[in-house]
């Protein structure tokens, strides 16, 4: 306290000291905020400024401003809604099955022998491990027509699983990957649960159902905040498994999400003339809607009191 | 003494290696970029390097005092990846001087500022002389040429000969076939009843009677003219759709669907679903290209005897009209060499695209790839029983319109054909939207008719 007073006298008396003071915690901020200079505020303006310009292929060397125009283009856009009520499709029934399965699959393998336990969880971690574009082939060969397709063999009804049911495939397809991040993350928060509280509930008479309720969960609540804010974060930009199962389609948009038809735009074109501005404009509002996201998610789990110091010390 | 004469010599040997041999030569660089993206086509780089050995020996004839080498790769991993990667190069101050890319992208690259206009340096050289003149329309924009023809293709209607056969028609009638399709004889509808004749007595499978491309291409094009329609206005220079003839082809694909001859999941994204079941033989009728038949031959049925299979069991001809006596068609997307705005040698990058564009190398890529030659010699000299044989369909041939915003006309006309066949939207909803998507998207540079 004392050392305080006279800390905030001296900043007062004498600035140059005061910059000596902050010279060791701005160093070792410094990494931290080069990277997010570089690699979130920068890329923020650069498609906020692109987004205000007419930059394609044609137009690539002398780019003219036209302010809100591609904005306006959007919302003029007929298929823009669908686009954006196929992203939430894709967002919330992705994130329910992956948070979903990742917590059945981190108490599962939590409550039996950690020899087995370890073994399931490796093997849902396969997944992962795999390149998208291999792992994706897999789901090509499962989903093909009989006699070569998996799913048709069993079912006994010969389609393309993958125009047939293309959200099904979709959601399938990436929470089997997105599964397992959930899975690690839940895990290691159970093992950390000290034994005592288990023990404690076991001799009030708590079954395993109540256990879990009053028990685990609870005690999970910022590791799930995490991994749903993380994940919901991740899905609205990602796009990959999409493009590479569906590419969006089939059809007008079927299964188009926001950031593929961003990509679609400025990215990807057979004939080459490819609309740098409009996709710059999606991602801005693409950049809007997830700090929206994440402002909310702080709100609903209030963060605050999840990063409270805790009220009782444990040494 | 003897020690002397030894550092002597070992420093006017030091020295005799300092200085630069005596015909060593300054070396031009010329970087050249290019992409099959099917295996068989790396002749589009190779031809290249072959090309400036034999340049390199007329420099050193001519005493010019330097050589030329060539850099650069043949990409085989595909268009978006490649279009992207070459945008960035011509920004670049150390891209490349030679592109090759389809033709049809004289329009979008020109207007960019990105190539230059080729119509001053093809009289320097004889060996343009002996293009296929129609070649060079294909490489025209706003009364200029902007590229110089590296291969050409056509688009045939392959036909399975054997399950032709197992339906009741007779070797004449099978070799009747192409001529009819020539004649307009044989239409779109008669492709149809075929297929569905095909499906009703157990010959093949429901939904094979007919395939088309699984993916985006410039082939949709093609059909969508069978069926009379026009894509771009010469007078206007803007791009047509016609209502009337996009609702015939529409109308058409959704009733191949529902008679059970082509598949609701035809655009599947997924080319080895394609080219499997074509090679195994269970497809009546379907529309390829002539670089396919390489890769059928060297890749999906070298194990049953390549070429000898193809011939065997696969005829083909043009793509037939939608009413007798209509004109056929096919689609030709010419690669084409495009010298850089940015290139530093110019000159050189076409004198070596001349010494490229001769009928030994032209051939080469023409029977590696089984693409068409660009030269009338090669076209008259080369001995190759399939490419003799599909020349003709170069007659009916037609190139994509050069408009910067064919890509948009495209991607609307082919979100139309998904919609339809997977049976989404009604073929005149699909017309509808697809209009209407065209006037938003490319505004008054279309005409809706």
């Amino acid at each position: 306290m004392a050392y305080q007073a006279v800390a905030e006298e001296r900043v007062g008396v004498r600035p140059r000291r005061a910059v000596g003071r902050y010279a060791a915690p701005a160093l070792f901020l410094l990494p931290a905020t080069v990277l997010i200079l570089l690699f979130f505020v920068l890329p923020v303006l650069t498609t906020l400024v692109l987004s205000l310009t007419d930059i394609s292929t044609v137009t690539f060397r002398q780019p003219k401003w036209v302010g809100v125009q591609n904005y306006r283009e959007l919302l003029g856009d007929p298929f823009i809604g669908k686009i954006f009520l196929n992203t939430g499709r894709y967002v919330v029934l992705t994130l329910l099955f992956n948070v979903g399965i990742g917590l059945a699959l981190a108490l599962l393998s939590t409550s039996i022998p950690a020899r087995f336990g370890n073994q399931i969880r490796a093997l849902w971690l396969l997944p992962r491990i795999l390149p998208p574009v291999a792992y994706v082939l897999i789901w090509h060969g499962l989903t093909r027509e009989a006699p070569f397709g998996l799913v048709s063999n069993v079912l006994g009804v010969s389609r393309n699983w993958i125009t047939a049911e293309p959200w099904s495939v979709i959601i399938l397809a990436n929470g089997l990957v997105g599964a397992s991040f959930g899975m690690l993350i839940f895990t290691s928060a159970i093992r950390s649960i000290p034994q005592d509280l288990f023990y404690a509930a076991a001799v009030d008479g708590a079954t395993t159902t109540q256990t879990v309720r009053r028990v685990v969960l609870p005690m999970l609540r910022w590791p799930i905040l995490f991994v749903t804010a993380y994940q919901t974060l991740s899905l609205l930009t990602s796009f990959e498994y999409i493009l590479l199962l569906t590419q969006g389609g089939p059809g007008f948009y079927t299964t188009t999400v926001w950031a593929l038809h961003a990509y679609q735009l400025a990215l990807s074109n057979y004939f080459g003339n490819v609309q740098f501005a409009l996709g710059a404009a999606m991602a801005a509002v693409l950049v809007v809607i997830g700090i929206a996201v994440s402002v909310l998610y702080l709100r609903v789990f209030n963060f605050k009191a999840l990063v409270a110091e805790p009220k009782v010390e444990v040494n | 003494m003897k020690h002397k004469w030894f550092v002597a010599l070992w420093v006017i040997g030091l020295m005799a290696l300092m200085l630069p041999p005596a015909q060593a030569q300054r070396v031009v660089v010329i970087k050249a970029w290019t992409i099959g993206p099917d295996n068989p086509s790396v002749t589009r780089f190779n031809n290249l390097t072959t090309a400036a050995e034999r340049l390199n020996a007329d420099l050193n004839r001519e005493g010019a005092g330097f050589q030329i080498r060539v850099e650069g790769f043949f990409d085989t991993v595909g268009w978006d990846s490649y279009l992207r990667r070459v945008l960035l190069g011509f920004q670049s101050s150390d891209g490349p001087d030679i592109v090759q890319a389809n033709g049809s992208l004289a329009a979008t690259w020109a207007d960019a500022g990105f190539i230059v206009a080729m119509d001053g340096y093809i009289p320097r050289y004889r060996q343009f002389a002996d293009v296929v003149p129609a070649l060079w329309d294909a490489m025209k924009y706003k009364g200029k040429i902007w590229a110089i023809p590296q291969d050409t293709e056509a688009r045939p209607l392959y036909f399975n000969k054997t399950l032709l056969k197992q339906l009741g028609w007779t070797d004449q009638q099978i070799a009747a076939l192409p001529g009819r399709l020539s004649n307009g004889d044989f239409t779109w509808d008669d492709v149809l009843a075929t297929g569905r004749d095909a499906v009703q007595k157990r010959v093949i499978e429901a939904g094979k009677g007919y395939y088309h491309r699984p993916v985006n291409g410039p082939d949709f094009i093609q059909w969508y003219r069978s069926f009379g329609g026009r894509d771009f206005d010469a007078q206007s220079g803007k791009l047509v759709i016609n209502k009337a003839a996009l609702l015939r082809y529409y109308s058409w694909l959704r009733a191949g669907v529902d008679g059970g001859v082509i598949e609701k999941d035809r655009l599947n994204g997924d080319w080895n679903r394609y080219m499997q079941p074509v090679t195994d033989g269970k497809v009546l009728f379907f529309s390829g290209g002539t670089w396919q038949w390489a890769e059928w031959a060297q890749i999906w049925v070298n194990n049953k005897g390549g070429e000898e299979w193809l011939f065997a069991n696969f005829g083909y001809g043009p793509h037939p009209a939608h009413v007798k006596g209509g004109k056929p068609i096919t689609m030709s997307n010419p690669q084409a060499y495009f010298v850089t705005a940015g290139s530093k040698n110019k000159d050189l990058a076409v004198r070596l695209l001349a010494y490229t564009t001769v009928p030994d190398l032209d051939a080469k890529h023409a029977v590696g790839s089984a693409h068409l030659p660009v030269l009338r010699t090669t076209a008259r000299v080369i001995n190759n029983k399939f490419l003799k044989e599909v020349s003709y369909l170069l007659n009916y041939t037609t190139f994509a319109p050069a408009h910067p915003d064919l890509s948009k006309w495209q991607d609307a006309v082919f979100r139309g054909i998904s919609a339809v066949e997977s049976g989404q939207v009604t073929p005149q909803q699909g017309v509808d939207l697809v209009a209407s998507e065209m006037q938003r998207t490319i505004r008054d540079q279309v005409i809706v008719e």
